[in-house]
């Protein structure tokens, strides 16, 4: 069951946008949206989550919650997505955080 | 015409904004200043950085229960009152207050339906009995049961229920207890059950407010601003808030648990479209759909027994007989 996707990257190395753009296309520079289906979309983000470098990207598809969608994010910047009572909202830090964590992180909390 | 554009963004129409049945239900804040800047409404909240910043989506939300510790800007306040979204002051131990908006355009067309409903002590009763049907499964009210009996019949249940979920979940002893006095001390179970309740209040509240019903006509309670509303959130508490509440009684945090657990089941059993068709069912005995789909009426009418709905902004001068016409008198004063 195939369904939308959409990547937002800032500053992420130039392979990996072309890996991505052969997957999505990309209507504006660093956001790509395609339909794939949720395997697909799992090993590619997993793929570019960990080549970000220190750039970011985030991805958002379709999900079960009441918002209707879920976002995952590899690479820190000022905005971090924070859970309120099962609400996904963003928090915009207020200065830069302490070096880049580049691990990635999934914001659905179980 | 990029000017009515952006004044429709500053205060959007009613078609701008998403039904309350689709909406997000609830966002409950603690400690935080919510401010308006850029137009855009934010919690700010304090860090060993600085500050911390929050955008709300307002337009797309129900309610927003502003809990202990929270104070909010006028221009924020407005903004809410804009888009229609509740606002409800929720004080530790359960002590609440709420504020509500209705947008001038808003139709009465529910509004009219819930005082026909209402105001008659016998369509009343019929109210009454076709929500404990609602609770309690169709003809498990007897016929030409009076309210003390109605009454009567829900307090056992619900003490039935108590008791059935208290042996599931190995609760001893359970008492229903929200005393605002001696609301720290208060076992897992009843804390988690007021936090629900308390969110539950307030997204009806906010979907009574949608329709442009009064919160305040209710068919069994009665009394206080807020007797619809415990009207409404009764048809839901025994299949939702009260096994909910009674899942967490071994919870460390019971009254986050409660309001994170609500909000899945807000989505799981599809609640808010389902107030606002319950509410709309409650009134409507033929059970066919509503008078109006539409919420926004940009007409004003007045009224006539006779002749029905007639336009506003016509001069009717002419209709006393003793007025001779002319020609001046027939035109539109608008």
């Amino acid at each position: 069951m195939a369904s939308m996707v959409v990547i937002s990257t800032t500053a992420i190395p130039d392979h990996v946008g072309g890996a991505l753009s052969r997957w999505l296309i990309e209507p504006t520079p660093g956001l790509y949206v395609g339909t794939v289906s949720a395997r697909v979309r799992d090993e590619l983000w997993s793929a570019v989550s960990a080549s970000v470098g220190d750039g970011v990207a985030v991805l958002i598809h379709p999900a079960d919650t009441e918002q209707g969608f879920a976002i995952r994010t590899a690479g820190q910047r000022r905005r971090h997505v924070v859970d309120f009572d099962g609400l996904q909202l963003i928090k915009f830090a207020a200065i830069e955080a302490e070096g880049h964590a580049s691990g990635t992180s999934s914001a659905i909390v179980k | 015409m990029t000017t009515s554009a952006r004044r429709k963004l500053a205060a959007p129409t009613l078609a701008m904004l998403p039904r309350v049945a689709d909406s997000l239900s609830f966002l409950y804040t603690e400690a935080v200043r919510i401010v308006q800047d850029d137009t855009g409404v934010c919690a700010q909240v304090e860090s060993p950085n600085g500050t911390d910043r929050v955008y709300i989506p307002t337009a797309a939300l129900a309610c927003v229960l502003l809990g202990p510790g929270t104070s909010i800007t006028q221009p924020a306040m407005a903004t809410f009152a804009r888009h229609g979204t509740s606002i409800v002051c929720v004080g530790a131990g359960g002590v609440r207050s709420y504020a509500g908006v209705l947008p001038a355009s808003l139709t009465t067309a529910w509004l009219e339906e819930q005082v026909r409903a209402w105001a008659s002590d016998d369509s009343r009763l019929q109210v009454a009995t076709r929500m404990y049907e609602m609770r309690f499964g169709a003809s498990s009210a007897p016929a030409g049961a009076t309210l003390p009996q109605l009454r009567g019949f829900e307090g056992q249940r619900v003490k039935a229920l108590y008791r059935l979920l208290a042996t599931k979940y190995g609760v001893k002893r359970f008492k229903r207890n929200y005393d605002p006095d001696a609301w720290d001390d208060q076992d897992p179970v009843n804390k988690a059950l007021s936090a629900a309740n308390a969110c539950m209040y307030g997204v009806i509240h906010a979907a009574v407010l949608a329709l442009g019903c009064s919160p305040a006509l209710g068919f069994v309670h009665s009394g206080t601003q807020m007797a619809f509303v415990y009207d409404v959130a009764d048809l839901y508490k025994a299949r939702i808030t009260v096994p909910l509440a009674f899942s967490l009684h071994a919870s460390t945090d019971p009254e986050r648990e409660a309001r994170r657990r609500l909000r899945e089941d807000f989505r799981a059993f599809k609640l808010m479209p389902q107030i606002v068709a319950d509410v709309q069912s409650l009134f409507d005995s033929s059970g066919d759909s509503s008078p109006t789909a539409d919420r926004a009426s940009d007409l004003v009418h007045l009224w006539d027994p006779q002749a029905g709905p007639l336009p506003a902004g016509v001069n009717y001068g002419f209709e006393a007989a003793s007025v001779s016409i002319s020609e001046f008198d027939t035109r539109d004063l608008e």
